[in-house]
């Protein structure tokens, strides 16, 4: 297990080496750069500010002193906010952005495995399909339509919940419901559509059956027996669920007025802010590797029938 | 010896008929038994003619900005006219209360003034409007002196206000007495002809036009890539022009000459038809023919501009809405569509040739496909759309680039299964190359689970355009998608819901129909997968 562990931690170098190198240069090759926009400039102004930033040297340089300053855990000066550097506009917008997408998980698993097990032991009952038509309704709809229309229906017409902001910002906490809510239905409707298949095939299995003939009690089969295997599949779901909450939070920031990172992130993309757009990919591929290795671990823990070399 | 055999057909031990069914033939008949699955696929099949003969549809044009009407709201019965009238008529009733003139009691004065604080203001305004109307109906309010001439004004400007749009175009050869339809002819023969009606030299109108086309092209690269220096846009523009090659450049001349033209055309038959109205002998809708010299004969076609019915509403700039809908699913419709069939297609080979060549090019593949598996590829999508501009066709290369992946793995396995089978074996005894075995015989043979896995893909391709759109990163004005309608709608969606409502249920029910489909296919083809996701 632990050379498991370690494998898979060595595994994570060449994956985020390739996303820094590939966003480094995806940034760069296009025409155009951070300061075109101010072209006006006098040519000694200019190719001043462009020595500050070290962008009069080859690429290859400066990707070396990149490299250099991320490993010192520096991720270097933004391009277009001169005020601060790129390190304190992701510790600023990073933690609203993790509270957001945490509730947002929390939410999708909680609800979305608990539907899918009812919807399993009550099968073919009015439970059943009423859970399972929410859950149609949460993969066909998308999120950037579900959204606003939560926002018009309960922040709206029926003034039950604040329509943007955030808590910091004085609204209160009501603030984290609406956007966690829109961000997690997707997620909710696949768990709870997974569990319920993997809980219907576990519960037909024979151990199961074994566990009913020795008169145990429902609720013992399904939690402590059926729940362990029924989960295998939701949690391997975990990983792409993840990346799809990370791409998620940026429209749901964007409707809901979240000061997160996702916001940060289309902003910069549109202003070429190279730095800020590196520095954002790493800091969310880093998360997205993380959850990975962890989801990895979970499974290797609850299925005793994977052995890991 | 070899003389054709008939086919005798299989039999039972009652001598009846033992039809083959072939899996195909099966699937429909499952497929046919699942009552959602049908209804999707009909919706799908409904969707999909609509966005294929939009053109042919009598829906207004989805581009044409009309600034009276802005932002007006969906209705069955009222023209454009009637509703412009209305917001007018709000508008002035609110004003009128506001300065005293319209009367109301202090109770209701109290309640506008909390919906006001409440910011409803379509129920101040639909109550203004109500309550004006009794009023003025029951004669205890008029409107002042200005407010009425306003009111007149704009009541004749629904009344006379045309559109004209020019239909066809014919040019007589004063040589040849030949009749042409101009879209019909070369830019250089259409070049003296806007020179006749112009009265400047041929030679001219070339040199004109040319200048013209190069400025269109340089604001079309400065559009899709800002923030270069004057000479890279010098050297860009020398490029594209090469690129264009003198067809390109004709076919833009053609369309601005034939453009301009049409302006003339207008502006005589304009004048005109003011004269006609004023006179009284108008009838809208009017087709006619008009002679704009002795060659040139133009067909037009005259409709009353606020006597339009938006069944859907219309959005910030006057735009239809039913057609932006029906063209925004055409685009959207189409990027899944294609979308899908190409990364399909890119997983299908790699695919393929993973499986079968196994070893270091199965290695490399796999470990390249893990890689971006682990990549959050959605935000490197965004970075491309926002730095090499926003199009439609940067658009789709990206996430075809990105969305193979699945079918790769897929295809591999389905290949790596069918490697060793008897077929495959006869196949290449016989010689048959590695290409043919691979496309002939595997590919195929693995097609039911490659067409149930697209269908499935094809809302996923849309989610993710329309997604990319939302942000202001796909689809550009004044085409539309569904995404992008949406995205335009969230601002100022208290005060006008259609905008929001109407694309987001278009794009709702075709995704849910889609995905209804797609898993009855999936169950149609492989009746053991049921109740998985």
């Amino acid at each position: 297990m632990t050379k498991y562990i370690v494998n898979r931690l060595l595994g994570i170098i060449p994956t985020l080496l390739i996303i820094i190198t590939l966003s480094f240069f995806i940034v760069r090759v296009a025409p155009g750069g951070p300061f075109a926009t101010e072209r006006n400039l006098p040519e000694v102004v200019k190719r001043n500010i462009e020595a500050k930033y070290h962008m009069d040297e080859p690429m290859i340089q400066q990707y070396g002193r990149y490299m250099f300053d991320i490993l010192r855990g520096d991720l270097g000066p933004s391009f277009k906010y001169k005020d601060y550097d790129v390190n304190y506009y992701i510790a600023n917008s990073l933690p609203k952005s993790i509270v957001l997408g945490s509730w947002a998980m929390l939410i999708a698993l909680v609800f979305g495995i608990s539907a899918g097990i009812i919807a399993a032991v009550k099968q073919n009952t009015w439970i059943d399909y009423a859970s399972m038509g929410i859950a149609v309704i949460g993969i066909s709809v998308p999120l950037f339509v579900i959204a606003p229309v939560l926002q018009l229906i309960f922040a709206m017409k029926l003034q039950w919940l604040p329509t943007s902001g955030w808590y910091t910002t004085g609204e209160g906490y009501k603030t984290i419901i609406l956007p966690a809510v829109s961000l997690s239905f997707a997620y909710f409707a696949n768990i709870a559509r997974l569990t319920r298949s993997s809980m219907l095939d576990t519960l037909r299995s024979d151990y199961i059956r074994t566990a009913k003939a020795k008169g145990m009690k429902n609720s013992t089969i399904i939690f402590k027996h059926a729940m362990k295997g029924a989960m295998l599949p939701v949690i391997s779901y975990l990983g792409p669920a993840f990346a799809g909450i990370i791409t998620g939070s940026i429209v749901v920031e964007q409707i809901f007025r979240v000061p997160g990172l996702g916001k940060f992130f289309v902003q910069s993309s549109f202003n070429r802010d190279y730095t800020l757009i590196v520095g954002v990919v790493i800091v969310y591929s880093l998360i997205l590797v993380f959850m990975n290795f962890l989801v990895d671990i979970v499974y290797a823990q609850l299925d005793p029938r994977i052995t890991y070399k | 010896m070899f003389s054709k055999k008939k086919i005798e057909a299989p039999l039972n031990e009652f001598d009846q008929v033992i039809v083959g069914n072939s899996l195909g033939k099966d699937a429909w008949k499952r497929l046919k038994k699942n009552k959602m699955a049908v209804i999707g696929m009909v919706v799908v099949i409904v969707y999909s003619l609509l966005a294929a003969f939009a053109m042919f549809l009598p829906i207004y044009p989805y581009d044409q900005i009309i600034l009276d009407h802005q932002h007006l709201r969906p209705t069955f019965n009222k023209t454009a006219g009637d509703l412009m009238m209305e917001t007018k008529l709000e508008d002035l009733y609110f004003k009128a209360w506001r300065s005293g003139s319209l009367v109301v009691t202090e109770e209701q004065s109290t309640q506008i003034k909390t919906w006001i604080a409440d910011n409803k203001t379509n129920t101040v305004w639909n109550f203004c409007y109500a309550e004006g109307e009794r009023q003025r109906a029951a004669g205890t309010f008029t409107f002042s002196a200005a407010d009425q001439k306003t009111i007149d004004r704009l009541q004749s400007r629904i009344e006379t206000e045309f559109l004209i749009s020019v239909e066809k175009l014919f040019w007589t050869d004063p040589v040849t007495g030949k009749t042409k339809n101009l879209e019909k002819m070369d830019y250089e023969d259409i070049l003296p002809v806007y020179a006749s009606i112009t009265g400047l030299e041929p030679k001219d109108v070339e040199a004109q036009t040319l200048t013209e086309i190069r400025s269109q092209v340089l604001n079309t690269i400065k559009e899709t890539s800002p923030d270069l220096t004057d000479e890279e846009y010098a050297s860009s523009l020398e490029m594209e022009l090469t690129a264009m090659g003198e067809k390109g450049i004709h076919t833009i001349g053609k369309s601005n000459l034939i453009g301009k033209i049409q302006t003339t055309v207008t502006r005589t038959s304009e004048r005109t038809l003011k004269q006609e109205i004023k006179d009284g002998s108008a009838e809208f809708p009017i087709n006619k023919t008009v002679n704009l010299s002795d060659n040139l004969t133009a067909e037009i076609q005259a409709s009353k501009k606020h006597d339009r019915h938006y069944y859907l509403g219309t959005d910030y700039s006057g735009r239809d809405m039913l057609s932006r809908i029906i063209y925004g699913g055409q685009v959207s419709i189409a990027i899944g569509l294609v979308g899908t069939l190409t990364s399909v297609l890119i997983g299908i080979v790699l695919g393929a040739l993973a499986g079968y060549m196994g070893g270091k090019v199965d290695f490399f593949l796999m470990r390249l496909v893990d890689i971006m598996y682990g990549l959050p590829y959605m935000l490197l999508v965004i970075i491309c759309m926002a730095i090499f501009g926003r199009n439609i066709m940067n658009l789709f290369i990206a996430l075809a680039l990105v969305s193979w992946l699945t079918v790769a793995r897929m295809v591999r396995g389905q290949v790596m299964s069918l490697k060793n089978s008897e077929y495959v074996e006869a196949a290449r005894s016989m010689g048959a190359s590695t290409g043919r075995i691979i496309f002939r015989h595997m590919v195929p043979n693995s097609l039911s689970v490659i067409i149930v896995y697209s269908t499935l893909r094809v809302p996923a391709f849309i989610m993710q355009e329309s997604f990319l759109s939302f942000l202001g990163l796909g689809v550009q004005a004044p085409y539309a998608s569904w995404g992008s309608l949406v995205g335009d709608a969230v601002n100022g969606m208290t005060l006008y819901p259609w905008k929001l409502i109407f694309p987001a249920l278009a794009m709702t029910i075709f995704l849910f129909a889609m995905n209804f489909f797609g898993d009855g296919l999936r169950d149609a083809f492989d009746p053991q997968s049921k109740n998985q996701l």
